[in-house]
């Protein structure tokens, strides 16, 4: 099977040859296979924002290679490969819900029939079918970032990139968060990057972990979370979800202790 | 909550009402404190009694004598706003049946139209410098600094130039209107371009949008609150820079005229200057007006509200 991502001796530097110069990625290897949730984790500064990014076209490494989809990080950025959610919802206040669902299809200029039927299904997928007509700043965090998740999802991206989306909710609407997007995910076939700050988070989602490294940024750990699909509530409480919770939390443990050395 | 729940435009009317009625009593109330010459504090300087002058009663009972006033409170100086009002109602020149009221509102009108000319002149300008500099860093140092400088330069020197230039007449003046114009709106349209944050603008790019769709989609929409904040202060700008304008213009129609002409004959008749005042404020008040109406129209969903 042909992988989504293919990423291989990527570096990044930031300011290169000035004196405030930053080594935020340093010889990345990674490579992600379709229908893969790939949680990355890692201490705060550890690059995970920039490899995210990185991986998007967002930003460009200073070194390496990057193939989406057997083709450039850039190309793929213009086939339309990735929808984005953010920590921040990123909605436009001046767009409706389902205005702001539209605005990927408006940019790729779907017909007017193709754009409503997609926003109703996106919206009907997040539960959002009767706040069509609102405007962001009249939901909840949760509910914005909701529709974040259905504007991401509206064009069918083959990746869905997500930057700490859960990061600024409260415990339990991340909860029910985490749960909706197994849900949405388990339907969509789509393949994940989440970053994160969680270990939680990132076991109860992820098929594999990914831990880094702080300054400069390195994948010290890939760690395959073999808990059954599909996860749901109790997965929580299963004694392999601790094991696995308890071995990222090893693998960051001794990430800090090389930034000390 | 209040028993009473009126409209807010009711609301702001009745306020707006109360001040002109404060004003009004502060300005009849000043006139009061003054004597007969208005030049001193009643009272306290001398007054003609028969064939004498003896000193005011303040002056004699407590020493407080000739306490000028800082303005002079004699109707010359400050008419009655009774006169102002039914001035507006009388023919301004003798053996003429035209009242004021109807020169006033011709001349307002006349010279508003020249001031929504320059406005939208001055506002398309604003408007694309603002989009240049938003897109342009090297363009923004380069000219920037003239777009500063220009606004130094005092619109009394700039007029008779533009006059000289394309002519006494009505296009001149919406030209010397729109100077007034652009510059608030390119500083304010150049920092709402920039106002998204970068994730807004990351969620454009993932979406491989192009720089006039992210100008149109994205940024133009987020400016929108800080350019009418601009064409707020542009709309009463242009008005004041229509009026003066019309005068080395040599234009009859508008208020820039009327002025001129109560002001040469104050000694005669100074409530009409007061009444002309009165209608160019209330030209800038009416164009102010109906910009705040349609940022009502355009804005009105966003969450800060106006």
């Amino acid at each position: 099977m042909e992988s989504v991502v293919s990423i291989q001796k990527v570096n990044k530097t930031f300011g290169e040859g000035t004196n405030n110069q930053v080594h935020a990625l340093d010889d990345i290897d990674l490579v992600i296979q379709p229908n893969e949730f790939v949680s990355l984790i890692g201490p705060s500064g550890c690059g995970k924002s920039t490899l995210l990014r990185v991986i998007g076209d967002l930003i460009t490494p200073t070194s390496g290679k990057i193939t989406i989809n057997g083709k450039s990080a850039h190309q793929a950025r213009l086939d339309r490969d990735y929808g984005m959610v953010f920590q921040a919802a990123t909605l436009y206040d001046w767009r409706t819900v389902a205005k702001n669902v539209q605005l990927p299809l408006e940019l790729m200029k779907y017909s007017n029939d193709k754009k409503e039927a997609r926003t109703r299904e996106m919206l009907a997928l997040v539960e959002l079918e009767d706040f069509d007509r609102h405007y962001p700043w009249q939901l909840s965090g949760g509910m914005q970032q909701r529709v974040a998740i259905a504007r991401a999802l509206a064009f069918e991206p083959s990746i869905l990139l997500m930057d700490e989306p859960f990061g600024a909710l409260d415990e339990m609407t991340r909860e029910r968060m985490n749960l909706e997007l197994l849900d949405i995910w388990g339907k969509t076939q789509t393949t994940v990057i989440f970053v994160t700050h969680s270990i939680t988070e990132a076991v109860f989602l992820s098929t594999r972990v990914m831990v880094m490294s702080a300054r400069p940024g390195r994948l010290i750990q890939d760690i395959t979370i073999d808990l059954p699909q599909p996860r749901n509530a109790d997965s929580r409480e299963n004694v392999r979800f601790f094991e696995l919770e308890t071995e990222v939390r090893e693998a960051l443990r001794q990430s800090e202790s090389q930034k000390h050395e | 909550m209040s028993s009473l729940q009126l409209p807010a435009w009711l609301k702001s009317s009745l306020y707006f009402l109360l001040i002109v009625i404060i004003i009004i009593l502060a300005w009849e109330g000043y006139k009061l404190l003054g004597d007969v010459g208005g030049k001193f504090l009643r009272g306290t300087a001398q007054v003609r009694v028969g064939e004498e002058r003896v000193p005011g009663s303040l002056c004699q009972s407590i020493g407080l004598c000739e306490v000028e006033l800082p303005v002079r409170s004699d109707d010359r100086a400050m008419p009655h706003v009774k006169d102002m009002v039914v001035t507006i109602f009388e023919p301004p020149r003798r053996g003429s049946e035209v009242i004021l009221l109807n020169i006033l509102f011709r001349a307002s009108l006349f010279t508003l139209q020249e001031a929504i000319a320059g406005f939208v002149i001055g506002g398309v300008l604003g408007f694309s410098l603002g989009v240049v500099f938003a897109h342009s860093g090297l363009l923004e140092r380069g000219l920037l600094p003239y777009v500063v400088a220009s606004q130094t330069v005092p619109l009394l020197a700039i007029a008779p130039m533009v006059v000289i230039w394309l002519g006494g007449n009505w296009f001149s003046v919406a030209i010397i209107a729109a100077y007034l114009t652009f510059f608030p709106v390119t500083i304010n349209t150049l920092r709402g371009l920039r106002s998204p944050e970068m994730t807004s603008l990351e969620l454009m790019h993932s979406y491989a949008a192009t720089p006039w769709e992210i100008l149109w989609k994205l940024r133009v929409p987020a400016a929108l609150p800080y350019i009418f904040t601009a064409l707020k202060v542009s709309a009463t700008a242009s008005v004041v820079g229509a009026i003066i304008g019309e005068l080395p213009s040599g234009i009859a129609d508008g208020l820039g005229r009327v002025i001129l002409n109560f002001n040469q004959y104050y000694a005669t008749g100074p409530e009409r200057l007061w009444a002309s005042i009165l209608f160019a404020s209330l030209t800038g008040m009416a164009f102010f007006l109906i910009i705040t109406l349609l940022e009502y129209i355009f804005i009105h969903h966003q969450p800060a509200d106006i």
